[in-house]
């Protein structure tokens, strides 16, 4: 019986509160074993897996730096080739550090300026014409980053020999090369600056505040993970070009797929979004792949768990993670295509998504306490 | 009974009571302004959630501002006991008026201070030590019917056995929640932090805290007892106030049980705030009782005893409900349950029309974080949301907007579930005092009170 089960639990509990009372010892047993010291895992966060991840992104956004510098110097099949493929590669290694909106990139919005698709191409057009143009407004976010670099790379002409074309002997090549230039630059002047932050005295100023409420450095790594997971994977990269609108399906919107030119790599950037979350929730280092302190060692040192199966929730949620890795498998490597084949698959990988969601956005941050808002509360 | 409305007491505590709580209640406006809540809460937002029956009350824009010192300057002139009657009223009213303009700001301590402002009107807190009795001296006098003073007691002894008796669950005591959940995010704490991922200690927080409801208010009666039960009154608030955000409930609540300390113990504090400012003499060595007449002691002693009638059965009406009250909430406000829950939850709308048209919902677009967490886990919210929408997409020239809502919902650390049937079309429902029936069933039992 469930009852006598707690009932006896209690006692036990009790017992050791009278006992302790009586004799004052302060080194009773952990009933929970598992790491419960937000600093250690803050630490492990910024200096094993942030640092390292903003490292080897940058590393491949330097060689899509001199790639495309080369393509803006000589524009021609290879280069572009090159270009291209370094393109994919950073924008692929982009998806593991994208989850990481908060502190010092949450202050830069590096997202805004890095992913915010589709492109708006009559915005670029524009902007390409404008070389004084501003790039830090809103309206500027869908004309810069990968995206546009998508438009510039795979769909401003028909194939490759004509994208070469374009920029070589197009009335306005020279200006839309300043502007691959000018966009590029910008993306690794801002990533230098998030990594300058991080790499500098924000480190530790981050790691010092161990607190749960809003201002606290936990409390914004879970709202900004649970934000990026909502949004910008349930959403962006499946829900809103699949046309899911809660729990219906309405129009589908497949030119809004990520990479929307290149087109067969939106899987390959969804998955690895999507495993970056997953990594992140287990403190998998970007340094040597080996797991530290987490949100799952976090839970487990809380002992969340399901009441009715005693099944952990790290493990409801390790699960869930598995189950939409199946989803996302069974979807072709471009969205594009799928939507307009089989938008029912799409569909299905979103409403596991949304499973996944709930456990993160509500079971797991009720379970660790996170407040949402400075004013008074008296609990409800 | 009618021997104890002819005994008289002291005027003392009342004054003393007078000058605190108008002095934290200034404090508290002072507070509130200087943290800039008063544009985050009544100015920022876009909407508003009215207290079902209360849809007249509405924030007055930058108004508000001049609420706000109205019940500031009342607060102070409450605590000098200058133009009682207008400023305990002017209290009374703009305080309560700020309170029922959202909801999504409802603590239980505020009504706690809307009740005691509103029994302070008619009591006679000001004919003792104050500017009042001052500038005219026909008023003053230093006894005062008994009961008035009792009466401000039996609401505080109200208060924490209410309290107490909703701590008297299984949850609360058989599972610790919602403290151990809440314990462990203070681990950071110096001292004491340490000790907090133990989940005995969050047990011996919950049996400690339900009997300090439970005991305090006797043990503050009986004298022998007093100091004891102050100091515990002492330990636990300060303990609250570094554990909880709840703000100047604490310093209130520490104030408010003098009240239970002799009148010796009150005169003195009189006599030494006499000493501190000179010229008050004259306020202290009188020897005048101060009475109702017949006619207005009888309307008192009746309206009184209403309050007190309805204030007991308050906190019962949610036995008229069906289903678990820490679920629907049917019932769960104005009953003194304090800190009991931790419940959250992820709700998202969507509206179609007739047409075809349909949209998914940003609820940032609408709400404040603080009135979207709100609306997840209260349903009364969430329909006042669903109908904002419904009024929202009628603006916009939808044909006869529907609103459903995909729910779901943890508490005290059970695996989350949908709190309200999505097939639902919340456009069509109508708040009432009646059951929602579209509130899904919790399936699973909280024992107790």
């Amino acid at each position: 019986m469930v009852f006598s089960k707690h009932y006896k639990n209690f006692c036990v509990c009790f017992l050791l509160l009278v006992l302790s009372a009586c004799g004052g010892s302060d080194d009773e047993p952990s009933p929970v074993d598992g790491d419960t010291d937000r600093e250690e895992i803050l630490k492990h966060w910024v200096d094993n897996i942030l640092i390292p991840s903003y490292t080897n992104f940058k590393t491949k956004l330097d060689v899509m730096v001199e790639k495309s510098n080369s393509f803006t110097g000589s524009p021609d099949d290879a280069s572009l080739v090159e270009f291209r493929n370094a393109w994919i590669e950073a924008y692929t290694e982009w998806q593991k550090v994208e989850l990481f909106e908060f502190g010092a990139a949450d202050k830069y919005t590096l997202r805004n300026f890095f992913n915010i698709y589709p492109a708006d191409v009559a915005g670029i057009t524009s902007n390409i014409n404008d070389p004084s143009v501003n790039l830090a407004l809103p309206a500027s976010y869908p004309r810069q980053g990968f995206p546009a670099l998508d438009y510039l790379l795979n769909g401003i002409a028909a194939d490759d020999e004509s994208i070469v074309a374009y920029y070589t002997s197009d009335p306005n090549a020279a200006k839309a090369l300043a502007y691959v230039d000018k966009i590029v630059l910008r993306m690794n002047t801002l990533l230098e600056s998030v990594m300058a932050e991080w790499n500098g005295a924000y480190r530790d100023t981050f790691i010092s505040e161990t607190g749960l409420d809003i201002g606290s450095s936990m409390g914004a790594v879970v709202n900004a993970y649970v934000l990026h997971y909502e949004r910008y994977i349930r959403s962006g990269k499946i829900g809103i070009p699949a046309g899911v609108i809660g729990t219906t399906v309405g129009p589908t919107f497949p030119d809004k797929v990520e990479a929307f030119y290149k087109r067969d790599i939106s899987r390959t950037l969804a998955k690895t979004a999507h495993q970056a979350a997953i990594d992140f929730f287990n403190g998998k280092s970007a340094a040597n792949g080996a797991e530290g302190p987490s949100f799952k060692s976090y839970l487990n040192g809380l002992d969340a768990k399901d009441p009715n199966s005693g099944t952990l929730l790290s493990t409801i949620i390790t699960n869930q993670f598995t189950t939409i890795n199946g989803k996302l498998d069974q979807l072709s490597p471009d969205f594009y295509e799928q939507i307009e084949t089989n938008n029912q698959a799409m569909v299905d990988a979103y409403t596991s998504l949304q499973m996944a969601v709930r456990y993160l956005k509500v079971d797991m941050t009720s379970a660790m306490s996170i407040t949402i808002t400075y004013t008074d509360n008296d609990g409800d | 009974m009618r021997d104890y409305f002819k005994k008289t007491t002291s005027a003392a505590p009342l004054a003393v009571f007078r000058i605190a709580l108008g002095m934290l209640l200034f404090l508290s406006i002072v507070r509130f302004w200087t943290k800039g809540w008063i544009h985050e809460l009544y100015i920022a937002p876009k909407y508003f959630f009215s207290f079902y029956g209360f849809e007249f009350i509405t924030p007055p824009g930058q108004y508000i501002y001049i609420l706000f010192a109205i019940c500031g300057l009342s607060a102070f002139l409450f605590a000098v006991g200058l133009f009682y009657r207008v400023s305990s009223i002017a209290l009374f009213v703009s305080f309560t008026y700020i309170e029922l303009i959202d909801k999504s700001t409802y603590l239980n301590h505020y009504y706690f201070i809307s009740m005691v402002c509103l029994m302070m009107i008619f009591l006679p807190a000001h004919v003792y030590f104050s500017a009042d009795a001052y500038r005219k001296k026909s008023i003053l006098a230093d006894t005062i019917p008994k009961w008035c003073l009792d009466a401000v007691k039996l609401y505080v002894c109200l208060i924490y056995i209410f309290a107490g008796l909703a701590k008297v669950n299984s949850e609360w005591l058989l599972h610790a929640q919602p403290l151990r959940i809440w314990l462990p995010s203070k681990n950071d704490l110096p001292v004491v932090g340490s000790l907090f991922k133990h989940v005995w200690v969050a047990y011996a927080f919950s049996w400690l805290g339900c009997l300090y409801d439970l005991s305090i208010p006797f043990l503050l009666l009986r004298r022998s007892t007093r100091i004891f039960a102050y100091g515990a009154v002492i330990i636990f608030h300060v303990l609250t106030a570094v554990l909880f955000p709840i703000g100047m409930f604490p310093y209130i609540m520490i104030a408010t049980a003098l009240i239970f300390f002799s009148t010796e113990f009150h005169q003195k504090i009189l006599d030494k705030i006499t000493s501190w400012i000179g010229g008050l003499k004259s306020l202290i060595v009188v020897r005048k009782t101060f009475d109702h007449t017949p006619a207005n002691g009888k309307i008192l002693k009746g309206l009184f005893t209403v309050f007190f009638v309805v204030q007991i059965a308050l906190p019962f009406r949610y036995l008229f409900y069906p289903d678990e009250l820490f679920w629907t909430e049917e019932g769960y406000r104005f009953s003194w349950r304090v800190m009991l829950m931790e419940k959250s939850g992820h709700a998202e709308f969507v509206v179609k029309d007739a047409t075809g048209k349909i949209t998914a919902i940003d609820n940032r677009e609408f709400l404040t974080p603080l009135q979207e967490k709100m609306v997840a886990t209260q349903p009364d919210m969430l329909l006042q949301y669903a109908h904002i929408l419904r009024d929202h997409f009628s603006k916009q020239g939808w044909q006869s907007p529907q609103v459903f809502v995909d729910s779901y919902v943890v508490l005290n650390g059970r695996l989350g579930r949908p709190l309200v049937d999505p097939l639902t079309d919340l456009a069509l429902q109508e708040d009432s005092f009646q059951h929602k029936t579209w509130i899904l069933p919790f399936e699973n039992e909280i024992k107790g009170l």
